[in-house]
């Protein structure tokens, strides 16, 4: 249900937004015509979603014997937190890459993500990581001469 | 037909320079690392090749490019059979027996056959590409901006019927990619439009960072969320002797790849995502005809020998309406759409005959792409196999640190890497709720062509909407569309009625 009313809530932004625009006439289409066309469109396929996801969800409620128990509120998942911290650490070294240069980034990237994938150990994290970061720049700055950020470290 | 074969011959003349000999052995060995190792599909394989080839010729570009997908369609087997893990989702159907065949022993068999089966279809699908090019291209010269979006609307609804969730969750990422297409400049007034004041996105939104975001970040994301168990993998490396097939598995395989190729050649023909609908239909057309139906299940070679060949048969002929008619009909020749605009190469079928040189040519290379990989993959399979060692806790960050930095090569912009990001995590969110990212991908692409097809028809009518229903073509198609559109309705109506 989520899902539909984010994918409603898109369509109906897109067709106002799309009003801004000059919309001209079918003999002369402008350019707000083909987007508010498909805000419309993506609000009523949405609604659509959102009325079948609910029948669903009422039939189910109607099949099954005793009172709807709510789920349990839980708390974060092993999973949805390292895919979160995961994330979170390519986020923060892509902020990183115009500060401190293509090769230190891709260095640093690799220890944080090695480290959130559970490989405990620092001698196998270090190697893999100085490997990745030195074949990386040199394939791709050196002979590919991608113009990656050098940043303050100058590579 | 003899003009074609003639062009072929010079097509031949150009594929075979050492240049372009060298990126399609780049491309087809690109492809089959990107079929083994998983998470990582030949789309965002695709997209993230994409910056490497601007210092090319477009005919080495497209080369390379087209080599990359043909050679995830092998390379994919290798995983579905040793490790019941399909590389790329057009394998799926090979873990069924393919690994079955592993458990017993038979995993060399399995493989060599996989690799046959693929290299005789693809080498007779690429013939029927130059049988069919040049008739449909002429065919295709009679369209004009009504047929051209009807077309569009018909790919999108067929896609949408046949890709992984339901219709209504299809259409809805169509339009959702429809939309995002018309972010940045009016293709037709030139008025800006949803720029929000951003120069960066006054040139619309990057296509590369939606197809890596999408299929790259967001696969690398579904497989960190795997339970840590999952993240662990082991493989059995088979030798290089095991390797050979028997007098049997032969005779047995040789009718299942050729229904393999029949099936494949057709399905990419019609819009979805064509190989894996051919590999999923040619595995019922064996199991239904099967000579031992009792080794169904448990490891039947034609389980593995017809949708192997009907999934490489599927990736050659999905380039025809590409090429011929300039409509993608799939993800990846979306994709390599867009890697043909950025090029300055406009397909459609004008191509055939304004650059006959380029067409020619990378059809010639599928043959010899379609050699060089059954060179790589039967003798280095083992080889390929190996590459599984690596542990996905490595592998994960390797794949996530490419696609940082293939990104940033697209345009040398940062703003590109967050915009990638971005789509990695709706991608994942999509994902969770069940929605494919590949129409989005399709609607992003043809978006703009489509409202300039639109738009076209219209100023021509002088606004009037029967233009699109008195063109036989543009009815028809129109027509097939509805048709589409309401089948699963009265499917539905019947049964309650029952």
């Amino acid at each position: 249900m989520t899902a539909a009313v984010v994918m409603f809530v898109f369509g109906v932004v897109t067709a106002l937004a799309s009003l801004t625009l000059p919309i001209g006439t079918v003999r002369a289409p402008g350019s707000g015509l083909f987007p508010l066309a498909l805000g419309i469109l993506l609000a009523v396929l949405s609604l659509a979603q959102g009325v079948s996801v609910y029948r669903a969800q009422a039939t189910k409620a109607r099949t099954s014997t005793g009172a709807p128990v709510p789920p349990p509120a839980k708390p974060l998942s092993e999973e949805t937190r390292r895919v979160l911290l995961f994330a979170a650490a390519v986020a923060v070294a892509v902020a990183l890459l115009p500060v401190i240069g293509y090769g230190f980034t891709i260095l640093v990237l690799m220890v944080a993500l090695l480290r959130i994938l559970g490989i405990a150990r620092w001698p196998v994290v270090g190697a893999v990581s100085t490997a990745t970061a030195i074949a990386c720049w040199f394939v791709f700055v050196r002979i590919l001469a991608i113009p990656l950020p050098a940043g303050l470290p100058g590579f | 037909m003899l003009e074609s074969l003639q062009y072929l011959l010079g097509g031949f003349a150009v594929a075979m320079t050492a240049q372009n000999l060298l990126y399609c052995f780049a491309g087809a060995l690109v492809g089959t690392l990107v079929g083994v190792l998983p998470g990582l599909g030949p789309i965002a394989g695709i997209a993230l090749l994409i910056p490497a080839t601007f210092g090319l010729n477009p005919t080495s570009a497209l080369i390379m490019l087209a080599g990359i997908y043909y050679g995830a369609m092998y390379g994919g087997s290798t995983t579905s059979i040793l490790m019941n893990v399909p590389g790329e989702t057009a394998s799926v159907m090979t873990c069924v027996e393919g690994h079955k065949m592993a458990q017993q022993g038979r995993a060399g068999p399995a493989l060599s056959i996989a690799a046959l089966g693929s290299f005789i279809a693809g080498t007779i699908a690429t013939f029927g590409l130059v049988l069919i090019a040049r008739p449909l291209a002429d065919a295709a010269l009679a369209f004009g901006p009504p047929e051209f979006a009807a077309l569009m609307i018909f790919a999108f609804v067929v896609l949408s019927n046949v890709t992984g969730g339901t219709l209504l969750k299809s259409l809805i990422m169509v339009v959702v990619g429809l939309i995002l297409g018309t972010m940045g400049m009016d293709p037709v007034a030139g008025n800006e439009r949803f720029s929000f004041d951003s120069a960066y996105l006054l040139g619309g939104i990057e296509f590369v960072a939606v197809a890596i975001g999408v299929f790259g970040i967001g696969e690398v994301l579904s497989n960190v969320a795997e339970p840590p168990e999952q993240l662990e993998q082991t493989v059995v490396v088979p030798r290089f002797r095991d390797l050979y097939p028997t007098m049997t598995d032969l005779k047995r395989s040789m009718v299942a790849i050729l229904r393999g190729t029949g099936i494949g050649f057709i399905t990419g023909l019609v819009p979805g995502p064509a190989p894996v609908i051919a590999t999923y239909a040619s595995y019922m057309v064996e199991r239904r005809y099967a000579k031992y139906p009792d080794e169904f299940g448990h490891g039947a070679i034609e389980g593995v020998a017809g949708p192997e060949a009907a999934n490489n048969a599927a990736a050659q002929s999905a380039y025809i309406p590409l090429f011929v008619i300039g409509v993608p009909f799939g993800p990846v020749p979306a994709i390599l759409l867009g890697a043909l605009l950025i090029h300055g190469v406009t397909p459609g079928p004008l191509l055939i005959t304004e650059s006959p040189q380029l067409f020619w040519a990378v059809v010639a290379s599928m043959y010899i792409g379609n050699f060089i990989l059954l060179l790589l993959n039967l003798p280095f399979v083992p080889l390929f196999a190996s590459m599984l060692l690596i542990p996905k806790r490595v592998l994960l960050p390797l794949i996530m640190a490419f696609c940082v930095t293939g990104m940033f090569s697209v345009n040398n912009s940062v703003l590109d890497i967050w915009m990638m990001l971005v789509f990695g995590a709706i991608g994942y969110v999509l994902r969770g709720w069940a929605y494919e990212g590949a129409p989005l991908l399709l609607g992003l692409v043809l978006g703009p062509k489509l409202e300039v097809a639109f738009r076209q028809s219209l100023m021509i009518s002088q606004g009037d909407f029967s233009i699109f229903l008195t063109r036989p073509v543009s009815s028809g198609l129109l027509l097939a569309t509805a048709a589409f559109l309401l089948l699963p309705v009265f499917k539905a109506g019947w049964r309650r009625l029952r």
